[in-house]
């Protein structure tokens, strides 16, 4: 088992390394580089803005003329200093962009986190308890019907109907541009009514999953001996589904939950782009049709941390749950 | 096909392989049909008319996507049946030919990545050692890659097009058909009868072909259904983020320039511009879903194919 949990951690510093140099070696196999930069002017002719002698000096000043592993060498210090270079477009530290916009996606994902999780274990415990009958199947149906529409498509409808059609909700944003509260409370109903689509979409998306996992899981449980056992000590019907089954069903459940933050972080990107959501993903959008390639790269490497920590946080709290798994 | 066959002696073989195979396939293929439930069946139904749009979509519209045909933003009527969208060009056209882009795309990397990480892994599991430890940690490591992320960032670096899209979605999902085309090579391996085929002196490649690709070829299959859903949903999410093929409308560019219409939702266009290839997405979606939970349930006594977590 020691030896088990040894590879895990192993294989999310190796998929570490490989985001890393993933990120490293993209914009280096690029054909060109920063400094060859031609321009024309009014009549069409090419301008050439450096000359040889000045291209070598900011190639050495920045670096670019030592070896690639050194060149790796000096990108991985300065991640662990947090320098993930200046943002083009924003004219400041990448890592303060992403500071800026982080909360906004945190807040959408753990918000979807918890929502899709509570509500699928509520309404997988229900189906499993109703299994075979017609309220079961028509759950089972509609939902497994629902898993297949992804995030962003989900999100354009419930935005064209909710906020295009009713105009019930707003639009875009996270807030009300130039907007005058007069207390927190009323600040936070306007961020909660900012997000309230975004988390509708991000959380009846993984809804089914969730669902699914505790119907299942808990359909396996009832069927076990210590169910049984139960049972027969006369224990009421609500304890052995409680204490006995849930609390054994939700195991994967918890395991679920932290992938399926890995999941959303993936996702977030196109749901904030509908939604015109200042987080991170809406972020990694514009950097996208802006080319900030510094930016893009920063965000990535946010994601990719923020999955792999994730990962590591599930299998901590899973041996801290399930006894069995930690010897 | 045919004409391949006096090629030469090995290309013969190669071709008398494929019809076998594709006659074993078909006749599969309809006893699975009739073990279709309803659903099933609306999805067969439903791809089928998606196919025949994408292959006749110059006979079912009037004008060519991507040229102007009418005044803009028209809404639809009955000389464009869908109207057209902000440049005049005609939107049911447009719907046509995207089919042609969202299939091609699923199918090239759900076919390659399939049958290459399902070759790559039974090749793997039979041969074993070390070439199947260091193939299962390559795999590890691909499986936990994030991958719609590091697919915007490397389309966004090497620019978007058809080739790239695809190449970089079978790079993200050979791993999973590789992992379960091992596991079950693994299983099948010890089987006797494939013991007692060695015993008799088969080759290795004869066990391959004629015991161990046969076995897991259908558990390929399904899961080649559900590697095309997940590429047509990449390439429709990179096409939405403004990173699709710019020479071609897929359905995602379409939302993508639909969306990006200033003050969209403050007009009744999005009614005829945004709704169509977001329904058809869907639809799509929807009866690949419905095909391969069929398909599952019908394997399933056979064979178990865990859902991806």
């Amino acid at each position: 088992m020691k030896n088990d949990r040894n590879s895990f951690v192993f294989r999310l510093v190796i998929t570490l390394f490989v985001i890393l140099a993933i990120n490293f070696f993209l914009p280096r196999i690029m054909p060109g580089d920063p400094f060859s930069t031609t321009s024309e002017d009014d009549s069409g002719d090419e301008v050439i803005i450096m000359t040889e002698e000045q291209r070598l000096y900011y190639m050495s000043y920045y670096g670019l003329d030592k070896p690639v592993h050194e060149q790796f060498l000096v990108y991985l210090k300065n991640l662990l200093k947090a320098d993930l270079g200046r943002s083009i477009y924003y004219k400041m530290p990448v890592s303060d962009v992403i500071m800026l916009h982080l909360p906004w996606t945190m807040m959408i994902v753990f918000g979807s986190t918890v929502i899709s999780t509570v509500a699928g274990v509520i309404l997988g415990t229900f189906s499993a308890k109703n299994r075979k009958k017609g309220s079961d199947r028509l759950m089972m149906a509609g939902m497994i019907a629902f898993a297949e529409i992804p995030s962003f498509l989900l999100g354009l409808i419930l935005l064209l109907a909710f906020s295009v059609h009713f105009r019930l909700f707003p639009l875009a944003g996270a807030i009300t541009p130039f907007a005058h509260y007069s207390g927190p409370v009323e600040q936070l109903w306007d961020i909660l009514y900012h997000a309230f689509l975004p988390v509708m979409t991000l959380s009846l998306a993984q809804l089914t999953g969730v669902y699914l996992l505790t119907r299942n899981t808990l359909i396996t449980v009832t069927t076990k001996d210590y169910i049984r056992t139960a049972r027969a000590k006369g224990l009421g019907e609500k304890t052995v589904w409680t204490r006995h089954a849930l609390r054994n069903a939700l195991l994967p459940v918890v395991t679920r939950a932290g992938f399926m933050i890995g999941i959303m972080m993936g996702g977030v990107v196109l749901v904030e782009s509908v939604f015109s959501y200042p987080g991170i993903g809406m972020t990694l959008r514009s950097a996208v049709v802006g080319r900030d390639y510094p930016l893009i790269q920063g965000i990535l490497l946010v994601i990719a941390v923020s999955i792999l920590i994730c990962n590591l946080l599930v299998d901590k709290i899973y041996s801290k749950l399930d006894p069995r798994v930690a010897i | 096909m045919i004409e391949n066959v006096n090629v030469s002696g090995y290309a013969r073989i190669i071709v008398y392989i494929q019809a076998l195979s594709i006659y074993r396939i078909s006749l599969s293929l309809n006893n699975t049909f009739s073990k279709f439930s309803t659903e099933g069946k609306i999805g067969v139904l439903g791809i089928l008319v998606i196919i025949l749009m994408a292959v006749f979509a110059p006979m079912i519209t009037l004008y060519p996507p991507q040229k102007i045909t009418g005044d803009s933003l028209e809404s639809p009527g009955s000389v464009h049946i869908l109207g057209t969208d902000e440049l005049g060009m005609d939107i049911w056209s447009q719907i046509c030919y995207g089919a042609r882009m969202s299939l091609t795309i699923g199918l090239a990397v759900a076919f390659i990545s399939g049958f290459g990480g399902g070759a790559i892994g039974i090749l793997a599991g039979y041969i074993g050692g070390h070439v199947d430890q260091a193939l299962m940690r390559i795999i590890d490591v691909t499986m936990a890659l994030p991958s719609f992320p590091l697919l915007i960032v490397i389309s966004a670096f090497l620019g978007p097009s058809i080739l790239n899209v695809i190449l970089i979605l079978v790079l993200f999902s050979w791993a999973k058909p590789a992992r379960i085309a091992r596991s079950q090579t693994l299983a099948i391996k010890k089987n006797s009868y494939i013991i007692a085929a060695k015993n008799y002196g088969a080759k290795p490649l004869y066990i391959l072909r004629r015991h161990i690709f046969p076995e897991v070829m259908p558990v390929l299959f399904v899961l080649i259904i559900g590697i095309s859903s997940h590429a047509i949903i990449a390439e429709a999410g990179l096409a939405f983020l403004g990173l699709g093929d710019p020479t071609s409308k897929s359905w995602g560019m379409m939302l993508n320039s639909a969306t990006g219409f200033s003050a969209i939702y403050f007009t009744p266009y999005w009614k005829w511009w945004l709704l169509p290839p977001l329904f058809i997405l869907i639809f799509l979606l929807l009866c690949l879903a419905f095909i391969s939970r069929d398909m599952e349930r019908i394997l399933d006594p056979k064979l178990k194919i865990k859902k991806g977590v």
